[in-house]
């Protein structure tokens, strides 16, 4: 059992992730370097991003960005999502607007932010448009779960609506909305690349524009990995942080 | 003295309770049995506030704090043990009482090494005594227990019967004690009575004279009321399954 699960959890992905990279090598043989980048080229590229201070810089700037929009979404999306799930006349009041959002395209919020807000503050918005259904919709679903014989109990034992709030309700949203951050946080990344790509000079997506018309194939590559370690590392991190924390009751 | 006078509940399209009377004493145990179905639970949660009737009136209710050992534990899973417990006492009296109500009865039901546990590591038994230390240890004049006992084991049953007994014995409330066990019910109750089938009207009113501590379902006059009772349950229970 031991050999299996060594074999199933850390030899076998490690041997396809090696398959996939010599693969690549042999196919970047066959093209021209501006087609497809060699791995090793991607390293190279890689390192000198690290090395000149670009990868941080960029890197940096698309973080506070991603979470600057993702942030506003949970802080606005949370009690937006216990007010529709909690109240029915306010769900049938924004439920079609929820949907209306989750449903518009990201090109056209894109273009109305370059009009409405100034290219500088597209990235945070897209971000925030795109993730606030994510977290909307998951706190509804928490409220939605939420067990009425708990309620009884804390009614029997006159137990006060604010501690109610805090101690009944708030726990048992909160595995849903956590599980809503982690999407979430996956969709910012994505988000604010694009969104950087098409309106602003600075940042991972803006740099992503500038190795494209520069035909610097290996940067874009270098940079797509970058964008692939934030999600991975975001999303690791916080399900290892949520079980952790969770654990005891889930 | 609880009284519902002509009292009628329907809950969704189903009348529980019409016409419905009767009564139980302050500071005495009263015990109802039914068959399934009969209306029991809602008469329970009408004296805990959480139903209102529809027609016919409940006295003797008047500044009465209940406290509810419901069917399921109805825990905290994200609390311990021990803030289970807490957790109802908290508005209710001081820090100080706080933490040693909740070591006595963690005590009194063998809980209290598990007091920092949460409850999904609890077998059910052990949730269910948890659900039952939340009760007892929160401020009450009136206990409502619905079938509190209905997934324990025979002797750890018998046990806690005995452990209500002997609280009450300690300090005497009023028990309203839900079962379909008339041996719970005969061990325990100052009075039992026995409910029809829905809609539910009182077939039976025992007041039993015997000393909790002495009581043995066995003797005199326990075994003639148990077999009273069973067939009175029996033929209520005919009335839903004829074939049975």
């Amino acid at each position: 059992m031991k050999n299996s699960s060594l074999l199933t959890r850390g030899l076998a992905p490690l041997f396809g992730l090696v398959l996939f990279v010599l693969l690549w090598q042999a196919a970047s043989g066959f093209y021209h370097p501006v087609v497809l980048p060699s791995p090793l080229d991607v390293a190279r590229s890689a390192v000198k991003l690290a090395a000149n201070g670009q990868l941080w810089e960029q890197g940096s700037q698309s973080i506070a960005r991603g979470l600057t929009g993702f942030g506003l979404a949970v802080i606005i999306g949370l009690p937006l999502g216990l007010l529709i799930g909690l109240s029915p006349l306010i769900s049938s009041l924004l439920r079609p607007l929820v949907v209306g959002l989750q449903v518009t395209p990201l090109i056209s919020w894109l273009l109305l932010a370059m009009i409405w807000l100034g290219f500088s503050k597209v990235p945070s918005f897209v971000v925030f448009v795109t993730t606030i259904p994510l977290v909307i919709i998951n706190t509804i679903q928490g409220v939605k779960n939420i067990d009425v014989q708990l309620m009884q109990m804390a009614a029997v034992f006159r137990i006060n609506r604010s501690r109610v709030f805090r101690e009944i309700y708030l726990p048992q949203v909160l595995p849903y909305l956590l599980a809503g951050i982690i999407t979430g946080l996956g969709t910012t990344w994505k988000a604010v690349a694009m969104a950087e790509f098409l309106s602003v000079s600075q940042g991972i997506g803006a740099k992503m524009a500038v190795a494209r018309i520069n035909l610097e194939t290996a940067d874009l590559f270098a940079w797509t990995f970058v964008l692939i370690v934030l999600g991975l590392i975001t999303d690791r991190l916080l399900t290892y942080l949520v079980n952790k924390k969770l654990r005891h009751w889930m | 003295m609880i009284t519902f006078e002509h009292v009628d509940k329907t809950l969704g399209q189903t009348r529980v309770l019409h016409d419905f009377s009767m009564h139980a004493e302050k500071n005495e145990i009263t015990c109802i049995i039914g068959p399934s179905g009969c209306g029991k639970t809602t008469i329970l949660q009408l004296l805990a506030g959480l139903e209102h009737v529809d027609a016919g009136r409940i006295t003797g209710m008047e500044n009465m704090r209940p406290s509810y050992v419901f069917q399921e534990p109805r825990l905290l899973l994200w609390k311990t043990v021990g803030q289970n417990i807490s957790f109802v006492l908290q508005d209710a009296v001081s820090p100080e009482q706080q933490q040693e109500l909740v070591e006595k009865y963690l005590t009194m039901m063998g809980l209290y090494e598990y007091r920092d546990s949460y409850p999904k590591s609890l077998s059910g038994g052990m949730r269910q005594r948890l659900a039952l230390c939340r009760a007892f240890a929160y401020p009450h004049d009136l206990l409502l227990m619905d079938e509190p006992f209905k997934s324990l084991d025979t002797p750890l049953r018998l046990g806690l019967v005995r452990q209500v007994a002997r609280m009450w014995q300690e300090k005497p409330s009023t028990i309203i004690f839900v079962t379909h066990d008339i041996m719970d019910a005969l061990l325990l109750g100052h009075r039992v009575i026995v409910l029809s089938a829905r809609p539910a009207v009182v077939l039976d009113d025992v007041k039993i004279d015997v000393p909790l501590m002495q009581r043995n379902v066995l003797h005199e006059p326990l075994p003639a009321s148990h077999d009273r009772m069973l067939a009175l349950l029996e033929a209520e229970n005919k009335k839903y399954f004829p074939n049975l």
